[in-house]
């Protein structure tokens, strides 16, 4: 047993024989005709796949590449609807390419990098990591490609501008409602997110400066972490909760906010749960149906909602001010928007928390 | 005669392939896809795949499979970046997390062949267990790390740099997969591992020494996964625990795509690399063309189903 071939024939069951029932040539012929068509077939399943998706009109002289960090979820919609808003307004053509897998990292800078290689005149990009893209980043300022980033900050100097919501300015404007609600006293807790999720950290320091101006608000407990699920939510809500329960269903507490949606969606449930709702005053941060519902209930009092269609098309927007010559602002805010039981019927805010995406996504 | 051209036939069906879905793509993507810079983009996105599906290519002709190497992967670069913040230096940091990946690779391979259970279930519980080992060591987050020459490995090439040709990283890629080629051709290992792929039973009663040479596959299939890692460091320049989730299905569609048989005794280096080639062109293309993500899942999927029909009708033929 010196040579593979042989061994092979030794050692391995010989399978039933089909193809010998033809005459050899046939058989072998056969196979190959078949081999072809396969082979043929595939081919066609990757034109007709590739045609029947809408290929991008070769008339329109610039395109640009919008990459979310997923392109699954309702915000990521929201901010591709914004993008498609401006391209259509500015004459300008988008590629809309997120990441393969959703919070993939290598699979962003995989689109990243094929993005500056296709040679498109800008890049609007949603890093997954304040790190990680960094290079794919610096990689298109060398090809003299210019990104404008969104959403989330990535830590260089080479992009031309970061888009988004300011975080701390949203946690203040919930803190002063707060406040407003609570005639300027009364006993507050806060659920923070989760450990080292900047966006979030930055609404919930808004929301305790705000506060610690007013001598008549006392914060009872901000260092309960809710966790990235509802779930675990829901679980760190009822931690919250517990200590603060007196006698006769009531609670040693006037205020609650929670600076995201699932953590929001957590402490609704426990406040419905424990039959809490209404005694205590609840600001949730961003929008789901829940959470609106929540809100049309009158079991939340405010949600300090963000604005992802607008930053998609400030994205689109700004890019294009700068490929045409303008200067434009190194930080652009996209502000949030206090969304509470009064507004909720008008027209622009019905916008903001459900916004009308299929109209521009053509779904 | 005609043996040997239906044989020669059957080598060059993936590079055929290949030729034949870049050609698609250079008539229906934008004129950047042939560029030469696409190419270079091409070999540099196939690096981590290609390196990983090489130990894959081994244990696949074993009649094995490896489902751990994407959490593998995923637990090299959280122990680079574990290193380098502990202040070791690059190379330190580099061999640690190669080394960590050879560790997980001889653990797989020793608990193959001394529970005797089908690597299957052990490389699925292992992919568990070093998952969960990387979060833990990350505590849940990435790591973020100085930057440092690793992170050159696989990074775009700087134009005063353009006499390399293709980054560092190819490179190991392209001496890895040529000296496993000679491994699996001229050497008695290599034998050893075409021999239990096809018959074991056969294989021990010839003499041939079975659990040493399993924990040899599985521990070179780690040590591939290591090098995978520290190149997905290098192009992550974190350590990201949840990183490369599902990338053993990549590797192992790499290795069937270019000729390897599930059922052992099968596959080839070169295969391999033109299968994992095939996928990144597709998904090159996709990406620059602007379609959805769901149209590259797609013809990937239809590729490997063909690839293996194609597969049976060759063993069909043989016999």
């Amino acid at each position: 047993m010196d040579r593979k071939p042989h061994l092979k024939t030794s050692l391995k069951p010989r399978p039933l024989a089909k193809f010998p029932s033809f005459p050899l040539p046939l058989g072998s012929l056969f196979a190959i005709a078949l081999r072809c068509c396969l082979t043929g077939l595939t081919c066609l399943t990757c034109l007709t796949g590739l045609s029947a998706c809408n290929r991008e009109p070769e008339t329109k002289a610039v395109t640009l590449a919008l990459i979310p960090m997923g392109s699954t979820d309702e915000f990521w919609k929201s901010v591709h609807a914004g993008g498609v808003q401006a391209s259509q307004k500015l004459g300008v053509n988008i590629i809309w390419q997120g990441p393969i897998r959703r919070d993939d990292r290598t699979a962003q800078i995989d689109v990243v990098e094929n993005m500056i290689v296709r040679g498109v005149k800008g890049i609007i990009l949603a890093p997954i990591d304040n790190m990680a893209l960094r290079a794919s980043v610096e990689d298109a300022y060398r090809n003299k490609i210019p990104v404008v980033i969104i959403d989330s900050n990535l830590n260089t100097d080479k992009s031309i501008s970061f888009v988004a919501t300011d975080n701390y300015k949203g946690g203040v404007m919930a803190g002063e409602h707060m406040v407003k609600i609570l005639g300027a006293k009364g006993r507050v807790a806060m659920l923070r997110n989760v450990e080292g999720s900047a966006s979030t950290d930055n609404r919930e320091r808004g929301f305790l400066d705000t506060l610690k101006k007013v001598p008549g608000i006392k914060v009872v407990s901000s260092n309960l972490y809710a966790g990235a699920t509802t779930e675990s939510a829901y679980r760190a809500s009822e931690n919250l909760l517990a200590p603060l329960k007196l006698a006769k269903g009531d609670v040693a507490l006037d205020g609650i906010f929670c600076p995201n949606e699932s953590c929001a969606f957590g402490m609704l449930r426990a406040l419905q749960d424990g039959d809490l709702t209404g005694k205590v005053k609840f600001i949730g941060f961003d929008s789901s149906d829940k959470l609106v519902e929540g809100l049309e209930r009158g079991h939340i009092d405010a949600l300090v909602v963000q604005d992802p269609v607008r930053m998609g098309y400030l994205g689109v927007e700004k890019l294009v001010d700068y490929l045409n010559g303008k200067t434009i602002e190194k930080k652009i805010d996209v502000p949030a928007t206090l969304v509470t039981r009064d507004n909720l019927k008008d027209p622009t805010i019905k916008e903001l928390v459900s916004p009308d995406i299929k109209k521009w996504l053509k779904e | 005669m005609n043996k040997q051209i239906k044989e020669w036939i059957n080598k060059l069906m993936p590079l055929a392939a290949l030729v034949l879905v870049y050609i698609v793509f250079a008539f229906i993507a934008p004129p950047s896809f042939v560029s030469l810079k696409n190419l270079e983009l091409i070999v540099r996105q196939t690096t981590i795949v290609g390196i990983a599906s090489l130990g894959m290519t081994l244990v696949i002709i074993g009649g094995g499979i490896d489902l751990s190497v994407g959490s593998i992967v995923a637990l090299v670069t959280v122990c680079i970046a574990w290193l380098l913040m502990a202040g070791c230096s690059p190379i330190i940091a580099a061999l640690g997390g190669v080394f960590a990946g050879l560790v997980c690779g001889l653990i797989n391979g020793a608990l193959i062949t001394r529970l005797k259970l089908v690597p299957f279930i052990i490389t699925l519980g292992t992919l568990l267990v070093y998952r969960g080992c990387a979060k833990g060591l990350a505590h849940e987050q990435k790591i973020d790390a100085p930057l440092s020459w690793i992170n050159e490995l696989l990074a775009a090439l700087k134009p005063e740099q353009s006499w390399m040709v293709v980054p560092a990283g190819v490179w190991m890629l392209i001496l890895l997969a040529i000296l496993i080629a000679l491994v699996l051709k001229y050497t008695r290992f290599g034998l050893y591992v075409f021999s239990i792929g096809s018959n074991e039973q056969a294989s021990r009663l010839c003499g041939v020494p079975i659990e040493n040479v399993k924990l040899l596959i599985y521990g070179i299939s780690g040590l591939f996964a290591g090098f995978a890692g520290l190149m997905q460091f290098s192009r992550l320049t974190v350590g990201d625990p949840t990183v490369a989730s599902g990338l053993e299905l990549d590797v192992i569609a790499a290795v069937v795509i270019g000729g390897g048989s599930l059922a052992g005794g099968e596959g080839s280096v070169l295969g391999t690399i033109l299968g994992a080639l095939i996928m990144t062109v597709i998904r090159s293309g996709c990406t620059q063309m602007g379609l959805s993500n769901w149209v590259q899942e797609i013809v990937t999927g239809i590729i490997i189903v063909v690839a293996v029909v194609l597969d049976r009708m060759r063993h069909k033929q043989q016999s």
